[in-house]
């Protein structure tokens, strides 16, 4: 999938491939989206590549603080399982249309950000990653308790839409290849928005509170605000993958909140480049689908993809997008 | 860049948008001309290789194999095969319902039988009665036999934890005592079993003197132990599975509970029991099969001869024995119905009367619940032979569908 991206550019030579660069950095959505539309003919399964495509939003999300804003939070599963179990509860319980079933996930999960933000946004390093764990543990185990609204252990169940109704025409979201394309096409408007954002002075000042908080201060920014808001919007984007996550598995498993899953976040996007746009995505896919085929050749798997990702630490640490742009970077100067 | 758009705009939109459709309809119709083709029988079969119970999955495996193998032996379908897609769910519900869309979207699969926890099985069924796709659990679970979850595709060969409570409950209260102590792992399941166990002691007038929740996943339970020995129930009940029954069992010996208190674990595991060792002697529970049932039932025996034949001389688990029965009862129903069409399968399985290889079970009309029997275990210790001999059969409830919650509680129409 990178190769389809790289190959051109690196070709070009010297001052094309850097003209190109920037090409594609300016296109940078539209790169994107051409890629992941793509993307099911070459992913080994439709479901495995809408399950990349969610992930890969979930990653985006939580990359804006992550890598952008320079905050390691670890309770991002909170946000994706409010966003699935807001939608799903929107359809089983309430008996909603898709569309504003998903709406209520994303304002679940910013609600739940609100929250925990306004709390977590107090503390800095190591302690801003453990309240955030803490917090989304709490959010883990009201949900779990709540067994009549969200099943509890069992899950939740029965969030089935067969076809998407939009009054002229309805999508029947039955085929895995409609449904990937209905899912890309709220993916990417997310990361349309999400790359204006990112193009945003506000953007520049995320960047800037990371490379250095006091200076940022010193320039008269607000960075606790700053930091708030970006920490909101980032809940948000990962409610939305949660949203899309229960329509395309039409059930919301409880570990969808468990913390290991807010591993998984960071796990993607240290994989893919946590300094890069497209990143996140790229991760989502190396980690999906190398799990995936380690998982069906051996039951250790565990094993390999943990000596990958060490290796990918070690040697790479960059992340694989990441270094790919360093490198057409030095080719293209 | 600028002749790619102006040539773009010239292309005609109509023809676009024909094409888009036809390449959006590919799939379907791809589909339906594989299905009437008549490649093998295809069954998908999810279960958790990796995980808490790996060893568990793994002798599903080998045991539903053997279904296959002999239905192959004997001349499949009119010549046509059945084949076992064996996926690693790995214990989790996600990758289950992925897993399920894979077996079902990429690989076709006919039917599906599965599956070795409450949450993933609902997760499994759930996506299966979306597509129509018929799938045999094999994995206890109350919530699947009830309207809400149920499909007219879902059917479940495992025993649930209302009828093995009931089963236990009927057989210990009247000969250990009707002081009653609960010890429960605080989700669905454990819940399931406590009702189990409550509504079997209704009727027998038993006293609950504590019951009381442990977290799932409970590594000491030293908290609840002063409290239980202090109350001296005639029977405590362990509604708790896997490594927390193992860990609590281990605990409430070395308190020295057994003295005075009968232990009884709903579910007790051929697995378990062996990775337990001496800290479950004594130990009163109840199972879907155990290998021994071969002394009496000649079905058993056959079954225990082809597994040890194939897997040198090991004897089949309780769940191994369901990844067997849950195969074989759908490659019956294919047989009989001399047809892999989904609606023929789901009339053929509902007219299944089967003795596989624990005596005669059947499916429910209304919940397609597998109606068979229980077979009550004691834990043996010093007596063993060998050690596979680890339970004594002391009591079989025989298959009653009185046994079961009735389909109007259920929320199945009548």
């Amino acid at each position: 999938m990178s190769g389809a991206l790289t190959a051109p550019a690196a070709r070009g030579g010297t001052g094309r491939g850097g003209r190109l660069l920037r090409q594609a950095a300016r296109h940078r959505v539209g790169l994107t989206l051409a890629v992941l539309a793509l993307f099911p003919f070459v992913a080994p399964y439709e479901a495995l590549a809408v399950n990349i495509l969610v992930l890969g939003l979930y990653a985006l999300g939580f990359n804006l603080l992550f890598g952008y804003t320079g905050l390691l939070s670890f309770g991002h599963a909170a946000f994706l399982g409010a966003g699935a179990y807001g939608t799903g509860i929107a359809i089983v319980h309430g008996g909603l249309h898709p569309l504003p079933a998903i709406a209520a996930g994303v304002v679940l999960a910013t609600v739940i950000a609100a929250v925990m933000g306004f709390l977590a946004i107090r503390t800095r390093g190591i302690y801003f990653a453990m309240t955030t764990l803490a917090l989304s543990m709490c959010v883990y185990y009201a949900f779990y308790q709540m067994e009549p609204l969200t099943g509890g252990e069992n899950g939740l169940r029965g969030i089935n839409v067969p076809a998407l109704n939009l009054g002229l025409v309805s999508l029947p979201l039955i085929d895995p290849l409609v449904k990937y394309y209905v899912i890309l096409v709220f993916v990417g408007t997310a990361v349309w928005l999400f790359s204006r954002l990112l193009a945003s002075p506000f953007g520049a000042v995320l960047e800037a509170i990371r490379e250095n908080e006091n200076r940022a201060r010193a320039c008269g920014y607000d960075v606790a605000r700053t930091k708030l808001v970006a920490f909101v919007i980032s809940g948000a984007v990962c409610g939305l993958a949660g949203a899309l996550n229960a329509i395309h598995l039409s059930i919301v498993p409880i570990e969808t909140m468990h913390y290991a899953m807010s591993g998984e976040a960071v796990m993607m996007a240290l994989l893919g480049g946590m300094r890069t746009f497209f990143g996140p995505f790229v991760g989502a896919a190396t980690f999906l689908v190398l799990q995936d085929g380690l998982a069906t050749l051996t039951s250790h798997w565990q094993l390999f993809t943990g000596a990958i990702f060490i290796a990918f630490v070690l040697f790479l640490p960059s992340g694989i997008w990441g270094e790919v742009v360093a490198r057409l970077k030095r080719a293209g100067s | 860049m600028a002749d790619e758009t102006g040539r773009s705009g010239a292309f005609s939109r109509r023809g676009l948008l024909q094409g888009g459709a036809l390449a959006l309809a590919a799939p379907a119709l791809m589909r339906r001309a594989w299905a009437q083709g008549a490649g093998p029988i295809r069954i998908g079969f999810p279960v958790p290789l990796t995980g808490a119970f790996g060893a568990e999955a793994n002798d599903q495996v080998r045991a539903a194999q053997i279904a296959v193998k002999e239905f192959n032996a004997a001349g499949g379908l009119d010549g046509r095969m059945a084949e076992l897609l064996v996926r690693d769910d790995k214990l989790n519900p996600g990758e289950a319902a992925t897993r399920t869309l894979e077996l079902i979207e990429k690989d076709k699969v006919n039917f599906l039988v599965g599956a070795l926890s409450a949450a993933v099985t609902l997760s499994v069924n759930n996506v299966a009665r979306e597509r129509g796709v018929l799938y045999n659990s094999i994995s206890q679970s109350d919530a699947i036999n009830e309207a809400k979850d149920f499909g007219r595709t879902t059917f479940h060969e495992a025993l649930n934890p209302h009828m093995t409570a009931g089963a236990v409950g009927r057989y210990v209260f009247p000969k250990h005592g009707k002081r009653v102590a609960f010890l429960t792992a605080d989700y669905a399941y454990g819940h399931e079993m406590v009702r189990g166990f409550r509504r079997a002691g209704e009727a027998l007038g038993i006293e609950v003197v504590a019951d009381i929740r442990h977290p799932i996943g409970a590594s000491d339970y030293s908290a609840f132990l002063p409290r239980l020995a202090a109350l001296k129930p005639d029977v405590l009940c362990l509604c708790n599975f896997g490594r927390d029954q193992v860990v609590s069992i281990q605990q409430a010996t070395e308190f020295g509970l057994k003295r005075t208190t009968k232990l009884v674990a709903p579910v007790l595991l051929f697995t378990a029991r062996k990775a337990g060792g001496d800290a479950f002697e004594g130990v009163v529970g109840g199972t879907s099969y155990y290998w021994r049932l071969e002394d009496s039932v000649p079905t058993a025996k056959a079954f225990n001869d082809a597994f040890r034949a194939a897997y040198n001389g090991a004897v089949p688990s309780d769940y191994g024995a369901l990844g067997y029965a849950g195969v074989r009862s759908v490659l019956e129903s294919v047989k009989a119905a001399k047809s892999t069409d989904t609606d023929k399968v789901i009339a053929a399985m509902e007219a299944l009367r089967a003795d596989f290889y624990k005596g005669p079970q059947y499916f429910r009309a209304c919940d397609h619940q597998s109606v068979q029997s229980v077979l009550i275990v004691e834990s043996k210790h010093k007596d063993q032979k060998g050690p596979d001999d680890v339970f004594t059969i002391v009591g079989t409830e025989q298959p009653d569908e009185a046994r079961l919650r009735t389909c109007a509680e259920l929320g199945h129409k009548a």
